[in-house]
């Protein structure tokens, strides 16, 4: 057993610190509090210097396929509320793809990735709970597939050169990718600002070949892709817990009220502290959903504790935080706002702590 | 025993909910909406506020001398109650409590001048109370008034001076007394924003909540503007905070919310057949929701119904502060949880209204536990008035 980080991945987290504390400081991150929230300048310096290719073979360019790797930039993401969401090209695009695909086109796809062309993913729909049963449909017509539906929640869409679609069919479920051009886009008003969208779907032709999986392979591959989403938004949820966490031990640490340092009444500390176990608990529960993935393509009760842990973290840490600022931390001229509202997102996307409990309960208690 | 209301009670609520649904034009549903006026302030909140006023609405806790209703502490409850039910920003803290301060201690000019006009609902007040280095430690604060000839010589700053953008005066509480321990100094004052020496800046908040910081540079206020004994003020800030607790808690908004979302999740189709509120953890969220509404319920109930009787127990008034404002926070979050990622969106989904309103309460839930007192001091309160433990240090 050993958890402690590799040399390398020490240096991505410190290297990825330094970019973000210089490209995401306040000031930065205020031009893009009522903006579409997409740093492309920021996104185009991660891929000049490697940081798109985390979690990528080497053979595609990337720098390996540990999903530790990417799991750093997803938390130093979230520790610097920078202004990209990236689950949708790095994770579903790009892992589904790098898993499941045998097709050369789709590895290239892969490869232009990690060197900043844009890709997406639409796979939730509003109101269905079921994301392995997609609503959205896909009728094999000669070598033609025909997609209909609505997708929703789908980040950077506008940017996108294609969109990894999931749908349902007479031959089970498909993921296949579908060109933007093709298909209408809304743009949604999201609680964090996130560039997210609807997509709408109304008899989008493609071929065979845009299907990402082989035959038959279609589920598990929705599966890993779910259950990957998941754990790397968790990672995520923990940058941004973590960040507000330590802007609890600033804070407290300074301001004075009767006195004294707020942080010396035993109250401020230990609720502090809570934040702290919760945290670490999140820590270590992504870890090891993470790494079991890199060697399982299926680790579905992993990842729902490792989502249930996020979605409890971020409500509990968000209120423990602005609770112990008082005023100043509810101030939008102060940071913790935002963070606030990305632990909202992070906390419900994918599926609340409630849902997610009831499903891991079914899991565990089904005779196998 | 009997924990209900009775009929005359029953009755006022009818009264009060029909009142409202005529109150509520849809031009001043609009003009809510607008983030600028979700606190009120703009015309058709104005004339609104002047309706109640000649209708009698407004000092329903005022003595009947003021041309109030003396109303019993339940019926106030009721009052606020629907009031916050319907969403109307209804300005409680100058209606309710400065009001009946203002009537009560004011000088004669105060009561003719300023308590008429408070009921006939023309004036509005900001609180100036907190500063920034005085927030819980609120007796702490340096904002002072030197008495002069014939009145008081006001400067200092302010801090989240709420309504201070569109209110008339600021009831402010400034030190008097610079020898005197903390809250032995301290004096309250009304303070005209009209007064060229008051200025202010705006600040933004999570919840979209706009409020201010206010300065006061050499305000000159005649003596006729202070309210009560001069260094007496602090007892006026205490029974004010406490009249404020009770209606920051009240379970009116949150059961309002709580039945519309039941609604929505019963008509609400998630395919094969099935309701949102066939999913066995969204009946869970919504049984834990409602037991505790039941509880919050009953604590605020028991409170005015001590009330009544003039016996009102520190401890149990702090059981209701923390217990509500921290109940609030978990009810919105099982509310969302139920509306799942929709309740994030704040546009383009079928459930639009419902979920936009759900998202904005999230947002400016948590000002309720560390405003108004914060909860580490109400806990204290407590274990020392409910349980006679030692004071903490
Ligand atoms: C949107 C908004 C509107 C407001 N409107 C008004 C208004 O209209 N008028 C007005 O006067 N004020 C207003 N306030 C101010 C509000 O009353 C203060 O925020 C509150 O009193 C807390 O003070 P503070 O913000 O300075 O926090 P602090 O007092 O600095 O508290 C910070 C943290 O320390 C903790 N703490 C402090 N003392 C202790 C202790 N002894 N033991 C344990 N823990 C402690 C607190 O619980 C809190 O978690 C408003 C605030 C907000 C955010």
């Amino acid at each position: 057993m050993d958890f402690s980080e590799l040399s390398h991945q020490q240096e991505i987290r410190e290297s990825l610190n330094k970019i973000f504390s210089e490209k995401c400081s306040p000031e930065k991150l205020k031009n893009f509090d009522n903006e579409f929230k997409h740093d492309e300048n920021l996104y185009e310096f991660l891929a000049t210097n490697g940081y798109l290719g985390l979690g990528i073979n080497e053979k595609l360019s990337g720098s390996g396929e540990d999903l530790y790797d990417l799991g750093i930039l997803f938390e130093c993401l979230g520790f610097h509320a920078a202004p990209l969401c990236l689950t949708g090209c790095l994770v579903d695009v790009a892992q589904t793809l790098q898993k499941f695909s045998k097709n050369d086109n789709h590895q290239s796809i892969v490869s232009s990735i990690t060197k900043g062309e844009i890709y997406t993913s639409a796979i939730l729909e509003p109101l269905n709970h079921d994301p392995e049963n997609p609503t959205t449909t896909a009728v094999f017509d000669d070598d033609k597939i025909i997609i209909s539906g609505t997708k929703y929640l789908s980040e950077i869409s506008s940017l996108a050169k294609g969109i990894l679609i999931s749908a349902s069919s007479n031959k089970g479920v498909i993921l296949a990718l579908v060109k933007t051009d093709n298909v209408k886009l809304t743009q949604l008003t999201s609680t964090a600002n996130s560039p997210l969208f609807k997509v709408e779907l109304k008899n989008v032709s493609i071929e065979e070949s845009d299907v990402v999986h082989e035959e038959g392979r279609g589920l598990e591959a929705l599966k890993y892709l779910l259950q990957i989403n998941m754990v790397m938004r968790s990672y995520i949820a923990l940058g941004v817990t973590n960040k507000m966490t330590s802007l609890i031990a600033s804070y407290t640490s300074e301001r004075e009220q009767f006195g004294r340092v707020i942080g010396t009444f035993q109250a401020v500390s230990h609720r502090a502290a809570d934040c702290f176990i919760e945290l670490e608990c999140l820590r270590l529960v992504n870890q090891q959903a993470s790494t079991n993935l890199n060697t399982n393509l299926d680790c579905e009760n992993d990842a729902l504790v490792s989502k249930i842990w996020a979605g409890n973290a971020c409500h509990k840490i968000s209120y423990s935080a602005q609770h112990l600022h008082g005023g100043a931390g509810v101030d939008r001229d102060y940071v913790l706002w935002r963070y606030c509202l990305l632990a909202k997102e992070c906390e419900l996307i994918n599926g609340s702590a409630s849902q997610n409990i009831e499903r891991l309960g079914l899991n565990i208690t089904a005779n196998q | 025993m009997l924990i209900q209301l009775n009929s005359q009670q029953a009755k006022l609520k009818d009264e009060l909910r029909e009142y409202f649904k005529g109150l509520i034009t849809p031009e001043l549903k609009t003009e809510l909406n607008n983030p600028e006026h979700f606190e009120g302030g703009g015309p058709e909140f104005k004339k609104a506020m002047l309706t109640m006023g000649a209708d009698g609405w407004i000092g329903l806790s005022w003595k009947k001398e003021f041309g109030g209703k003396e109303l019993s502490p339940i019926e106030q409850y009721i009052f606020v109650e629907t009031v916050m039910r319907t969403g109307f920003p209804f300005p409680f803290l100058t209606t309710e409590s400065v009001g009946p301060m203002i009537a009560e201690y004011g000088s004669d000019w105060a009561k003719e001048e300023i308590a008429t006009k408070i009921l006939q609902g023309k004036l509005i007040f900001g609180i100036g109370y907190s500063e920034p280095n005085s927030g819980t430690d609120l007796a702490s604060l340096q904002t002072k008034a030197i008495k002069e000839k014939d009145g008081y010589l006001i400067n200092g700053q302010k801090m989240w001076t709420s309504l201070a953008n569109f209110s008339d005066y600021i009831w402010l509480a400034a030190r008097t007394d610079f020898e005197a321990k903390n809250h032995k100094g301290i004096s309250m004052f009304i303070v005209p924003t009209n007064d060229p020496g008051f200025s202010l800046t705006a600040i933004n908040t999570l919840g979209d909540v706009r409020t201010n910081a206010t300065f006061y540079e050499n305000i000159k206020v005649p003596d006729s503007h202070l309210v009560g004994e001069i260094n007496q003020g602090w007892s006026l800030i205490t029974s004010q905070l406490n009249l404020e607790r009770l209606a920051l808690v009240n379970h009116g908004p949150v059961e309002e919310l709580y039945k519309n979302v039941l609604e929505l999740a019963q008509n609400t189709k998630i395919g094969n057949d099935q309701s949102l509120t066939d999913l066995s953890w969204v009946k869970q969220n919504f049984a834990q929701i409602h037991s505790g509404i039941e509880a919050l319920k009953l604590i605020c109930w028991k409170q005015t119904w001590i009330m009544e009787s003039d016996q009102l127990n520190m401890a149990e008034a702090s059981v209701a502060k923390v217990y509500g404002s921290e109940f609030f926070i978990e009810a919105y979050r099982l509310l969302m949880e139920i509306m799942g990622e929709l309740s994030i969106l704040k546009n383009d989904s079928e459930l639009k209204i419902l979920n936009a309103r759900l998202e904005r309460m999230y947002r400016t839930a948590s000002i309720l536990t560390f405003g108004g007192g914060t909860n580490e001091v109400q806990r204290d309160i407590i274990a020392m008035a409910g349980l006679f433990m030692p004071r903490s240090r």
